[in-house]
């Protein structure tokens, strides 16, 4: 068996027993000690006011009543549409197709995934697929405008930068994570 | 427990009914508790410090930011307790615990299993990853036990994202080269 695919189970195994770490139970009545020691609180005006404005609030009203702000909302739509030429249903945050790519002409690697700001840094549904024509991995994805970090994990355990990106960002742990800046229509590596 | 029953019902504590408040304390109560135990393994000390934990948030609710998982900004205070009371005792915030084995239970140990599996048995790594410094254990708990996303876990440690990924891709990088100690030395 290879390292890397004995690294790969070990990490396996690992995750799947971290999973099971065992736990002690609560002691008995430990809620109910931590409520004892609290005071209600007394909310300022502000606070109370604040929270009034940020909290959900319910209407009461009739159909009848309705009518007349449906019929202005009708209108308002209705009105935006032909000024806009019929293109309302095209607003909204516009994706853009991007290309993530890392060279490996000798196929080191067994598998290389994009782990990103974009993806929460997971790895689901990100894994590349090696074009043995171009020797290098790739993926599509669409991302909306903005600036993106990512790096590459590697074997599923190593980390590396896209070597490709213009501009990095230090993690603050040693590492550079690689920026995409994806601006309208198309992506600009910054 | 969704964010949205919890922004309701830290806003009810908030606008004087300290009530509802226990909901947040029950159902976070097991991993603050379990953090603190790892900590100081003696279960009085443990339970003293998991109430501090709980009653510094509610202390504190105020700041809490609305729209966010509560567990997470809760872990980051629970830590900030852990450190306090061990930097009191004189000590840094990197404890091992006794016979981790002797938390392991019959029924989360494993069946006869395969190569690998065969020779990584949990009592192994749950000791392992008691004996880790606890940036890097906590990191690991966060993520595989209680399944928190990057974000949250960057939030519960007080560092960024990418530290977050770091700390895991490091702290299982620690296991395996443990793990791979004990069996040449064996």
């Amino acid at each position: 068996m290879s390292d890397r695919n004995e690294d790969r189970l070990l990490d396996a195994e690992i995750i799947k027993n971290v999973r099971r770490m065992p736990e002690e139970s609560v002691p008995f009545d430990f809620s109910n000690k931590v409520m004892a020691g609290l005071e209600p609180k007394t909310p300022s005006v502000w606070l109370r006011l604040k929270l009034w404005l940020t909290g959900p609030m319910s209407l009461t009203f009739t159909p009848l009543q309705t009518i007349p702000a449906l019929a202005c909302l009708i209108a308002l739509v209705m009105l935006g549409a032909m000024q806009m030429g019929g293109s309302v249903l095209d607003e909204g945050v516009r994706l853009t197709t991007v290309q993530f790519s890392l060279s490996d002409t000798n196929k080191a690697a067994r598998t290389v995934s994009v782990i990103g700001s974009f993806n929460d840094w997971k790895t689901e549904q990100s894994t590349m697929w090696y074009d043995d024509k171009h020797g290098k991995w790739i993926l599509e994805a669409k991302l909306p405008p903005g600036d993106h970090e990512y790096m590459f994990l590697v074997d599923e355990a190593k980390l590396v930068s896209d070597p490709q990106a213009a501009m990095t960002r230090d993690d603050g742990f040693g590492n550079k994570n690689s920026i995409l800046f994806v601006n309208g229509d198309h992506e600009q590596p910054i | 427990m969704d964010i949205e029953y919890e922004a309701e019902i830290i806003r009810e504590v908030l606008l004087g009914n300290p009530q509802p408040f226990e909901s947040l304390v029950r159902e976070y109560q097991r991993p603050v508790f379990n953090l603190m135990l790892r900590t100081v393994n003696d279960v009085d000390v443990a339970a003293d410090l998991a109430q501090e934990a709980f009653t510094k948030a509610y202390a504190r609710l105020e700041t809490f930011k609305p729209g966010k998982r509560f567990f997470p900004w809760l872990y980051s205070l629970a830590l900030n307790v852990a450190r306090d009371h061990l930097r009191s005792q004189g000590r840094d915030f990197h404890v091992f615990m006794g016979d981790p084995a002797v938390m392991s239970r019959s029924e989360d140990r494993p069946d006869e299993r395969q190569f690998v599996e065969d020779r990584l048995d949990s009592d192994k790594v749950f000791a392992f990853v008691q004996e880790m410094a606890p940036k890097y254990r906590e990191a690991l708990l966060l993520r595989y036990k209680l399944d928190l996303s990057m974000q949250e876990i960057g939030e519960a440690l007080g560092i960024t994202v990418s530290g977050a990924k770091m700390r895991i891709s490091r702290g299982l990088e620690m296991i395996r080269d443990k793990f791979k100690e004990v069996s040449d030395v064996r």
